[in-house]
């Protein structure tokens, strides 16, 4: 019953949306707002109806409704309701209605700002966004449907899901379920998809925005960057911690020791948030001079269509990686609508190039614009690069016959150049004038940053003489900490000579009063952070492996492993875990208990490796429980990582998040924009030039 | 001061020159036509699926140490086809397990091939040394063999009965009792079925 009632709202939302895409289109193309305010309406329903149905799907899902093919998929009795919950998105049709649901959060949280200043943009803005809401509600409701049942035929003894009977079928429900994949049962799941499906599809709203201006002959003009600041600041940020979760998770439990594989689907979600950090900086530069109008265009457009085409890959397995989701139908269905919003998107540019000629030249190369043009020439380098990485391996099977696979080595040593460009650059932009900057004066503002940096440089390089790409990295890393922190002091240092502030109010009535700037710089730092985690990660780690008896002990570093003994039991949710107690010392000193473990779950046939890790500032120790004998458990084999400043990285996605936080705050000024309304005043005259 | 405002100076009108050339626009759209092809070639690849019936896609393995093995040659016996490589943790979990399994069912004629893919010649060795494995292990030249098989990763195993067809596949790492029970299944089998 419950999932028919799901099924029907999805129904309902399909209608909805296709109502909206050709009422806004047709009303904007004819000038009717009657018929725009009706497309509005329905797409503000949109987000009921999904609700409807993700709330039927998650109550079976807690229910145990072994009927529903996809209750007995992802969900299983052992499970807890914890998980049972998250199993909504732990699959492929679960994981596109929750996908679809959060996508028209969005757009009802769009419909109902206020569009006084822009209501000539509205039909087109629905009609975009909309078609995109057809799509994917379109998707789940045809191809992938998480309402559909399990029926069996005994006739041929088969049992196949559908959403209506076929001939010949009997209601059937499993006895029990299959329950979420073993890598998929842990803290993680709460945390990384949800963060990343809110960055990627939030990236529609700047681009409905963007298409619309574009259509309504609006792009050269800066107001669709000014309404769709925050949004875009929004969904980047989610994006941004979808990263880091993922990351985290990954560390967690694929038992290798790191938390970045340049896997395709790990790209795929890096390329977006590449060009969406590139935009979110490039808006600045049409804000204030009125260039770079075609780059934030193409960079708006290349977020969402990379957010997209990171979907496409991920769900169909065109190019293989740890996500896999089965394989479907859902293939050619993406791929047409891929194709149809690349093209479509690419001719409503090029129709309107002219409308996005800069304002003014670039007068010289050493200019704040210039540093502008120079990050978003680096940001796309590093997109490509990515991109190319990524497809390579269909490039070549097709060019050659033979799947050549591209690999972290390629990755980093491309990326990491570049990467050390944009981080050189996050220093140094602050510090460069609008039009043109003269070097002497930026020679002298950095020169007290350069040599600090130069110092630790030199102290790090007399203390760890191996290693002299490290080096140069950490100069990097202090130098740019050194010019941020340079520009919090030279506010407060402003304040307190122009206000007699003290320097801790000064300190917060700086950052109160220009958010955007120092929220920015703050997530500079968190930034700065997860890039002194990655060099640790690139130069520092360390690894061992060893058998041990009982009391042996395994050395790495300054620390040993000391191994005590091995347990079997069986655990929660049907798996049988295998644990090692161990103790770690540094040096003569016990700092730890650690308990690695082998879970292995029964039913999947699957085992998962669960490190046990002791975290410090300085580093990481990562222990796995690799192998034992099994009779007698006697003697077990493990292995260590050292993975120097990882925590950093944590941390700095903490700090990153409330920068983000800070940039993005209402002021008291914004608050008048914010004015929600549920019922949009209709415009008196044809709407051009907004209300 | 870093942040002055400036001084408008606006684009003269008479400057107009053409901002794209005239090739840009069509060989933009002769990329993203070609990326677009790209993809349905790739979801063309991935919707054929990996080989799980028929005849064993025939092929020959040249092992590390210098034997070599024609899998149609061994048309009566039970083969297991085992995709690994030394940079794959997963695959180490089953490595000890497929090694013992061999020597217990080697004496019955059973054959264990290791295909090695995309690795590199002194890990795997190493990989090999590691575990005592005994049966033959060859690089996947060219990875010919993975890709007649459509396989996605590794590790991957494919059984292959005595009439030369496939059994189906195991992605992922085999745990006992997993092995054993399919080679006994596919031992028990006639070979003129």
């Amino acid at each position: 019953m419950l999932a028919e009632i799901g099924w029907f709202a999805l129904v309902m939302a399909f209608g909805l949306s296709v109502y909206a895409t050709l009422g806004g289109a047709w009303g904007g193309a004819r000038g009717r707002p009657a018929l725009v305010a009706s497309a509005r309406n329905a797409c503000l329903l949109v987000f009921p109806f999904l609700t409807i149905s993700v709330g039927a799907l998650v109550y079976s899902l807690l229910r145990l409704d072994f009927s529903l093919a996809y209750v007995a998929d992802v969900s299983s009795r052992a499970m807890s309701n914890f998980l049972r919950v998250t199993a909504l998105w732990g699959g492929q049709q679960g994981s596109l209605l929750f996908w679809a649901w959060l996508m028209s959060a969005y757009l009802a949280a769009v419909m109902l700002r206020r569009w006084d200043g822009d209501r000539d943009q509205l039909p087109y803005v629905i009609a975009v966004a909309t078609l995109t809401m057809a799509f994917f509600v379109g998707v789940v409701l045809f191809i992938s449907n998480p309402f559909a049942r399990l029926w069996h035929n005994p006739m041929t003894q088969e049992i196949v899901s559908a959403v209506f009977r076929p001939a010949g079928g009997m209601p059937y429900a499993a006895q029990d379920g299959g329950g979420l994949n073993p890598l998929l049962r842990h803290f993680g799941m709460i945390g990384h998809p949800p963060t990343t499906y809110l960055g990627f599809t939030g990236f529609v709203v700047p681009y409905a925005f963007g298409i619309a201006a574009l259509l309504t002959g609006k792009a050269g003009d800066d107001a669709w960057i000014r309404s769709t600041r925050r949004w875009t600041l929004f969904a980047w940020a989610f994006l941004s911690l979808g990263l880091i979760l993922g990351g985290r998770w990954a560390y967690d439990v694929l038992g290798w020791g790191g938390f970045w594989g340049w896997d395709p689907v790990e790209n795929a979600m890096l390329m977006p948030w590449l060009t969406a950090t590139a935009f979110l900086h490039s808006v600045m530069i049409q804000e204030r001079r009125g260039m770079l109008k075609i780059w934030n265009l193409i960079l708006i457009v290349l977020t969402y269509a990379l957010a997209l085409f990171g979907t496409f890959i991920t769900r169909t397995g065109v190019v293989g990686s740890v996500h896999a989701f089965a394989r479907s139908a859902l293939g050619p269905a993406f791929f047409v609508f891929i194709g149809v919003t690349f093209l479509g998107s690419m001719g409503v540019l090029f129709r309107r190039w002219k409308d996005l000629r800069g304002e003014h030249e670039l007068e010289s190369a050493v200019s704040r614009e210039g540093v502008f043009l120079l990050q978003n020439l680096l940001f796309l380098a590093i997109t490509f690069a990515v991109f190319w990485g990524t497809v390579f391996p269909l490039l070549s099977e097709l060019a050659t016959g033979t799947k050549i696979t591209v690999g972290p080595p390629y990755f980093k040593q491309v990326t990491g150049p570049l990467f050390a460009g944009l981080l050189f650059l996050m220093g140094f932009a602050p510090l460069i004038a609008w039009r043109k900057q003269g070097l002497r004066t930026l020679g002298k503002a950095a020169v007290v940053p350069v040599l600090g940096s130069l110092a630790v440089a030199a102290i790090w390089g007399w203390a760890h003489r191996m290693h002299p790409a490290s080096i140069f990295a950490l100069w990097m890393v202090s130098l740019v900490l050194l010019l941020v922190l340079y520009e919090f002091w030279k506010g407060i240092q402003a304040r307190v000579r122009s206000h007699g502030e003290p320097p801790w109010t000064a300190a917060l009535r700086l950052v109160g009063r220009n958010r955007r700037r120092y929220g920015g710089y703050v997530v500079h730092l968190g930034v700065l952070m997860i890039a002194l985690g990655f060099v640790g990660d690139t130069y520092f780690k360390q690894e061992t492996q060893g058998t041990l008896a009982a009391g042996e002990r395994l050395t790495i570093g300054e620390y040993s492993l000391e191994f005590q003994d091995l347990q079997s039991y069986p655990g929660s949710d049907g798996r049988e875990i295998v644990e090692a107690s161990a103790r770690l010392y540094r040096g003569d000193k016990q700092v730890a208990d650690l308990h690695p473990r082998r879970d292995f779950f029964v039913v999947q046939e699957q085992p998962v490796t669960v490190p046990a890790v002791y975290s410090t500032f300085e580093q990481d120790v990562y222990v796995l429980l690799v192998g034992w004998e099994p009779i007698g458990f006697q003697s077990t084999t493990f292995k260590i990582y050292l993975n120097p400043l990882i925590n950093w990285a944590w941390l700095g996605g903490g700090v990153l998040i409330v920068g983000v936080l800070i940039a993005g705050w209402p002021t008291r000024a914004t608050a008048s924009e914010l004015t929600y309304q549920l019922r949009p005043r209709l415009a008196r005259t044809p709407a051009v030039g907004g209300g | 001061m870093a942040d002055s405002i400036p001084s408008a100076t606006p684009r003269p009108e008479a400057m107009d020159r053409p901002v794209l050339g005239t090739l840009a626009r069509p060989l933009a759209y002769v990329l993203m036509l070609g990326l677009l092809g790209l993809l349905a070639w790739g979801l063309a690849q991935v919707n054929a699926g990996p080989h799980q019936a028929g005849l064993a896609p025939d092929f020959t393995l040249t092992g590390y140490d210098g034997r070599t093995v024609t899998l149609s040659e061994l048309r009566g016996q039970v083969v297991v086809v085992n995709f690994w490589a030394s940079w794959c943790p997963p695959c180490r979990e089953e490595a000890a397990y497929l090694e013992r399994t061999w020597r217990r069912y080697q004496a019955q004629g059973v054959v264990f091939l290791g295909v090695d893919w995309v690795d590199t010649q002194k890990e795997a060795l190493a990989y090999i040394d590691e575990f005592d494995i005994t049966y033959l292990n060859g690089p996947d030249i060219g990875t010919r063999i993975a890709q007649a098989y459509r396989i996605r990763g590794v590790p991957e195993t494919f059984f292959v009965a005595k009439n030369g067809e496939l059994r189906g596949v195991h992605i992922g790492p085999l745990s006992p009792p997993q092995l054993d029970d399919k080679i006994e299944g596919l031992l028990a089998e006639d070979p003129d079925a």
